[in-house]
């Protein structure tokens, strides 16, 4: 894995999110890249390095959250861990299935973190919104997915079973 | 090396992580100053990307928007036009009214009508993320002035206080978030309540508790309908910025004390410019007593009445704000 190219990727993805998504939002709701990312980069890289990578994701997004520093960041590894532990036992060739996994990933990651987000204190995450926002969040992801594994196979390179067109060998 | 292995390497790193996380959350939840700096200087750092991206896909935003929600924008459209409409027929008598809280504010010294310095700020962006919904981010920070507490504010009235500070960008949380208790006076009758934003209700501002606050039986004592509502010169915020006029007056759920509905002034969801109060903050306010039989809304957080910064409540049943 390319430390400089995780670098680039994960800046441009939190721009994207802190500033185009902040206007872009679909029946209200802003597409979760960042989560997005730290799904499959948990689902590619495997639950080793995956939650790593993860974890930095979430704590550059807990920057420009309200919440305190750290919350996404633990949400996203743990995600990014259940992600990369259960992908070992599927196949990675199918993009159906890949959607499906953006989608549960995306669904736990916000779920996890207004859940969490309550148990520190933060008041008025859990509620039917919560389950609107993940439902809608996870939907979205499920459709991005396929357009990322490019992207991911330039951060990750050939030592992760990819080729150099973005193919799992 | 061995599956069973490299999952054990995995957890060992996770539960590593865990840890890491759960030491930022600590350190973060305490106040601790030098995390706030590394997050302030983190979102300076980034803050030139973010402008330049930001003025470079707002057209996208603009046509996802005019796409997605163009029945919103033409029902806005409508009522702006009704709006102006009712406008333009009580041009006079709002001439009328203005005249009457002039010397309202001249007979009762209020220091709104003073000049006070301020710092004109541009609304950067709305909300980032799914929820945080009521905060936006301006252009101005501690470089310019801006401190933690300051009061925001349009020619309309009060928009809310400026919660987190960077050197070049605020954090603003608007007056629609519920959490935030903002004392206030009601000018017709010069009663002092406590109140904040209902809860799925855009634009409405509730007042349900106070000193000396009108039981069921007095409702003779509480505003007449339209009358303006202001902040209270012991309340957090500058005194006698516009809130809002009352809308309604109705019995609380507890079927003894009332509650004032009043409509905001701003609509906090379509900021493009605002000003920051520059004045010096207030930490510790008067201690006022609150009626004992004041009803606290049901999603209103009883822990907020504990909140330093919010209300702090005595042992003997006071509160301040």
């Amino acid at each position: 894995m390319s430390t400089l190219r995780s670098a680039a990727l994960i800046l441009v993805a939190l721009v994207v999110q802190v500033t185009v998504f902040a206007d872009v939002r679909i029946s209200g709701v802003a597409p979760e890249l960042l989560v997005l990312l730290a799904v499959m980069l948990g689902y590619w890289a495997g639950p080793r390095r995956g939650p790593t990578v993860a974890f930095v994701i979430g704590l550059l997004w807990d920057v420009y959250l309200p919440t305190p520093l750290g919350l996404s960041a633990i949400v996203f590894a743990m995600v990014a861990f259940a992600v990369g532990t259960g992908g070992a036992e599927l196949f990675r060739d199918s993009r159906v299935q890949l959607a499906a996994i953006a989608a549960v990933g995306t669904f736990g990651a916000v779920a996890g973190y207004a859940l969490l987000g309550e148990v520190m204190g933060q008041r008025g995450l859990v509620d039917l919104e919560m389950l609107r926002v993940a439902l809608i969040a996870g939907l979205v992801n499920a459709l991005l997915a396929p357009m990322t594994r490019a992207l991911v196979a330039w951060v990750l390179g050939p030592a992760f079973g990819f080729s150099d067109a973005g193919d799992v060998r | 090396m061995a599956p069973a292995q490299r999952t054990g390497r995995a957890r060992h790193r996770l539960i590593l992580l865990t840890l890491v996380a759960i030491t930022l959350l600590t350190v973060d939840l305490r106040g601790f100053e030098a995390a706030r700096v590394a997050q302030g200087y983190v979102r300076d750092l980034l803050h030139p990307v973010n402008s330049l991206v930001s003025s470079i896909f707002s057209p996208v935003g603009d046509i996802w928007n005019s796409i997605f929600q163009y029945d919103d924008l033409e029902a806005e459209n409508a009522e702006l036009q009704q709006q102006l409409d009712a406008l333009s027929g009580a041009a006079i008598q709002a001439e009328a009214d203005n005249a009457a809280y002039r010397q309202l504010l001249d007979s009762l010294d209020l220091p709104y009508a003073l000049d006070l310095e301020t710092v004109a700020a541009r609304v950067e962006r709305g909300p980032v993320g799914n929820f945080a919904s009521d905060v936006v981010t301006i252009n101005k920070g501690n470089r310019h002035g801006l401190a933690e507490g300051m009061t925001v504010v349009t020619g309309a009235g009060l928009v809310g206080r400026v919660d987190r500070v960077d050197g070049v960008t605020s954090t603003v949380q608007l007056l629609s978030d519920p959490s935030l208790l903002v004392g206030v006076r009601l000018v017709s009758t010069n009663d002092v309540g406590l109140g904040h934003a209902v809860p799925g209700e855009p634009g409405v501002f509730i007042i349900n508790q106070g000193p000396n606050w009108p039981q069921i039986s007095e409702a003779e004592l509480l505003p007449e309908i339209g009358s303006a509502v202001v902040t209270d010169a012991d309340s957090r915020y500058t005194a006698d910025v516009p809130i809002g006029r009352v809308i309604e007056v109705r019995p609380a759920s507890d079927e003894l004390s009332l509650e004032v509905l009043v409509q905001l002034a701003n609509d906090v969801e379509d900021l493009a410019f605002v000003s920051v109060l520059i004045t010096e903050q207030r930490d510790e306010l008067p201690l006022l007593p609150v009626v004992p039989n004041t009803s606290v809304p049901l999603d209103l957080d009883p822990d907020l009445l504990n909140d330093p910064n919010s209300v702090e409540q005595g042992s003997d049943g006071e509160v301040s704000q």
